[in-house]
């Protein structure tokens, strides 16, 4: 194959292959996300309230891809980096709340945890940048 | 509030009296029902919400009928046209596309509008309408049922030919502070579509008649015919010969019929014939007929081992039920672990299929084509969407299919076992799927059946897809039903999940293993198999 037929075969190709992030919805540079509480370094008895703070965006239900809103994900004792390129996992230490939940009852077992809030797009994919919020530590008595 | 009491004394730019501003007006008044109930449940989501529904429906709908909006409350907005016909189209107009919207959401989260439509003479101001007609289309807007436009007489005289839609009388009604009676009508939706669509379905539904009798007959015959070949290559084949409590794979199809297909004869749409003995390791070659389209080709194909049918069915196995011991002491969620009685039920073989849920889909009854390979478990699925999937089959296959409960969906995993997995108490290749049992990655986990069936011949209970069961989610077992019956009531927003993912690690793959999900919300390892009751 000769270069000059490779070349546009190339641009196409990482046209498709680059920008994975592409297809991350873009979010707005002032968005913020936080944890209205518990606070960093906050110690806790049994079970809590945990309530998710966002500016400058809107919470929707998942599936509902309106530009600038997302829905909440709780990321609790998660070390692994964020793929921008997944979907948000869903497990016992990734909460979902799709329903458009701005708070969650929490119980967790005696201990130092980290809790961490993730903003999901309709797919539940992050944004572009990310919305993630400041990974607090708290202790459960 | 001041600056608003301000506006309307009329300070910034007094009405000049010479613009006369009285004039006769069609009035919509819209409010919506229960906002504040909505904004106790999500008041950010509920504001995002209602603005966006002025802003992309409202506004554009009254600008489209050559309205005037005049303003928006907190829940509400009031319009003025100079066409009653517009007022009355421009209110079924957003009606109509507020159930559309609606439908996306769980339904304590619908956004419903009462609206109410009058003639009137109304003093109007920049920013505001006054006048008795606008109090009585506010008062007639009270009256509306949610969803509903109420329209007073004057409306309806003036529309009553020119509007293609029905109207019920309520009668003379006394409203608040309005001396004489306001005669109420109800605007009821399309009439003429309404007879439209239910002149087609009446059509559709001969056709499949007459299809499915030739069916029947066909069926009958290569029954009566295939019979005496006996074919007995499945019970050979079938692992179950040594599990008590599984009813041996259909090898004589009249007692599978009777476990899996209470009264097939009788009906007036038949399934697939499933007491066809199938081998078990080729699930994939078993139809096939590529789609289960309404025109079947009945039993004209003579290659085909078995007739199509209208409905391609998920294969079933019957199980005998009986005693086990459900959850484990692995996590808070699956603890106590307690004794239930499972009674008699049939369970899918495999989780429900791409091709399976898209007969669904292409009978309009299930919400979204899915994409993927066909013998791929289907995915993307909401609690909702996989009732809905059941609904559909129950209904057109005339038997009584179902989401298994969680104590059904645990029995059938466990497969007579009480270890770990269903295969002992160590994970072992080939098992299952899940990110740490040999294969992961993939964008949709591999097709039904890839891994070892467990001793009820089930395949893929652990690992593969996420699977909804009928239950609410209750975070422990305490309270629980005894019955294997299905946990319901209590806050039922989200519904239970089982199996774990492919996404998940090994700890999911366990038959205790219990997660929750939100009922109406769907993600991308979510799937589900059916059940049947006997």
């Amino acid at each position: 194959m000769n270069v000059a037929r490779a070349i546009p075969l190339l641009v196409l190709l990482s046209l498709f292959a680059s920008p994975a992030h592409a297809q991350n919805k873009p979010a707005p540079k002032d968005a913020l996300l936080y944890f209205v509480w518990p606070q960093n370094g906050a110690v806790i008895k049994g079970g809590f309230w945990c309530r998710f703070g966002l500016r400058n965006m809107g919470v929707t239900h998942a599936g509902d891809s309106y530009p600038n809103a997302g829905h909440h994900h709780l990321f609790i004792d998660v070390n692994e980096p964020l793929n921008p390129n997944e979907p948000i996992p869903s497990d016992k230490s990734h909460m979902h709340f799709g329903a458009g939940q701005t708070e969650a009852r929490i119980e967790l077992p005696p201990g130092k945890h980290t809790l961490q809030l993730v903003l999901g797009d309709a797919d539940h994919y992050p944004f572009n940048p990310p919305i993630v919020s400041e990974k607090i530590t708290i202790t459960i008595k | 509030m001041a600056e608003i009491r301000e506006l309307k004394s009329g300070k910034p730019g007094k009405p000049s009296y010479d613009v006369a501003p009285r004039r006769l007006a069609a009035i919509v008044v819209g409010d919506i029902a229960g906002y504040s109930r909505l904004m106790q449940l999500d008041e950010e989501g509920t504001h995002i919400r209602v603005k966006r529904t002025e802003r992309e429906l409202i506004e554009p709908t009254i600008a489209e009928h050559h309205g005037k909006l005049v303003k928006t409350t907190g829940d509400g907005f009031i319009a003025i046209f100079d066409s009653p016909v517009e007022a009355v189209r421009c209110s079924i107009v957003i009606q109509q596309n507020l159930v559309g919207r609606n439908a996306s959401v769980p339904q304590d989260y619908w956004m419903e509008y009462r609206i109410g439509v009058n003639l009137g003479d109304v003093i109007i101001e920049r920013d505001d309408i006054y006048g008795e007609g606008v109090n009585v289309a506010s008062r007639l807007e009270g009256l509306a049922e949610p969803g509903q436009v109420y329209i007073s007489g004057g409306i309806y005289e003036q529309i009553k030919h020119k509007l293609v839609c029905g109207y019920e009388s309520l009668g003379d009604r006394k409203v608040k502070n309005i001396t004489d009676p306001v005669r109420v009508y109800r605007v009821l939706p399309d009439v003429a579509a309404f007879n439209r669509l239910r002149r087609r379905r009446e059509k559709v539904l001969i056709f499949l008649l007459t299809a499915s009798i030739l069916i029947i007959a066909g069926g009958a015959l290569w029954y009566i015919l295939s019979q005496r070949s006996g074919r007995t290559a499945d019970q050979a084949a079938a692992p179950t010969s040594s599990a008590p409590r599984v009813a041996p794979k259909p090898a004589d199809p009249p007692s599978a019929m009777k476990q899996v297909a209470p009264a097939p004869a009788p009906s007036p749409i038949p399934g697939v014939k499933e007491a066809a003995p199938v081998p078990p390791p080729a699930p994939a070659a078993q139809q096939p007929a590529p789609q289960p389209s309404p025109a079947a080709k009945t039993a004209a194909a003579p290659p085909a081992p078995r007739p199509s049918a209208l409905v391609r069915e998920p294969e079933m196995v019957a199980l005998q039920g009986g005693s086990f011991s459900m959850g484990s002491n692995d996590d808070t969620s699956e603890r106590p672990i307690h004794r239930v009685t499972v009674k008699p039920f049939a369970i899918g073989k495999y989780p429900v299929t791409v091709r399976e849920w898209n007969a669904c889909a292409e009978a309009k009854a299930c919400g979204f084509t899915a994409s993927g390979k066909d013998e791929a478990p289907v995915t993307n699925v909401s609690w909702s969407d996989a009732k809905k999937y059941v609904a559909w089959l129950a209904d057109t296959t005339n038997k009584p299919y179902r989401l298994p409960s969680e104590a059904e969906w645990e029995f059938a995993a466990r497969g007579g076992t009480q270890t770990k997995y269903w295969w002992g108490d160590q994970m072992q290749p080939g098992m299952a799927g899940c990110k740490d049992c040999g294969d992961a990655g993939a964008e949709q986990p591999a097709k039904v059946g890839s891994f070892k069936a467990n001793a009820f011949g089930l395949y893929d209970m652990g690992g593969g897809v996420d699977q909804w069961v009928e239950d609410c989610w209750h975070k422990s077992y305490q309270g629980a039903p005894t019955d294997g019956s299905a946990w319901l009531g209590g806050e039922c927003a989200s519904h239970v999940l089982r199996s774990g993912s492919w996404k998940n690690d090994a700890r999911y793959v366990r038959p205790a293993n219990r997660d929750s999900y939100d009922t109406n919300v769907r993600y991308p390892t979510h799937g589900f198999r059916v059940a049947l009751s006997p």
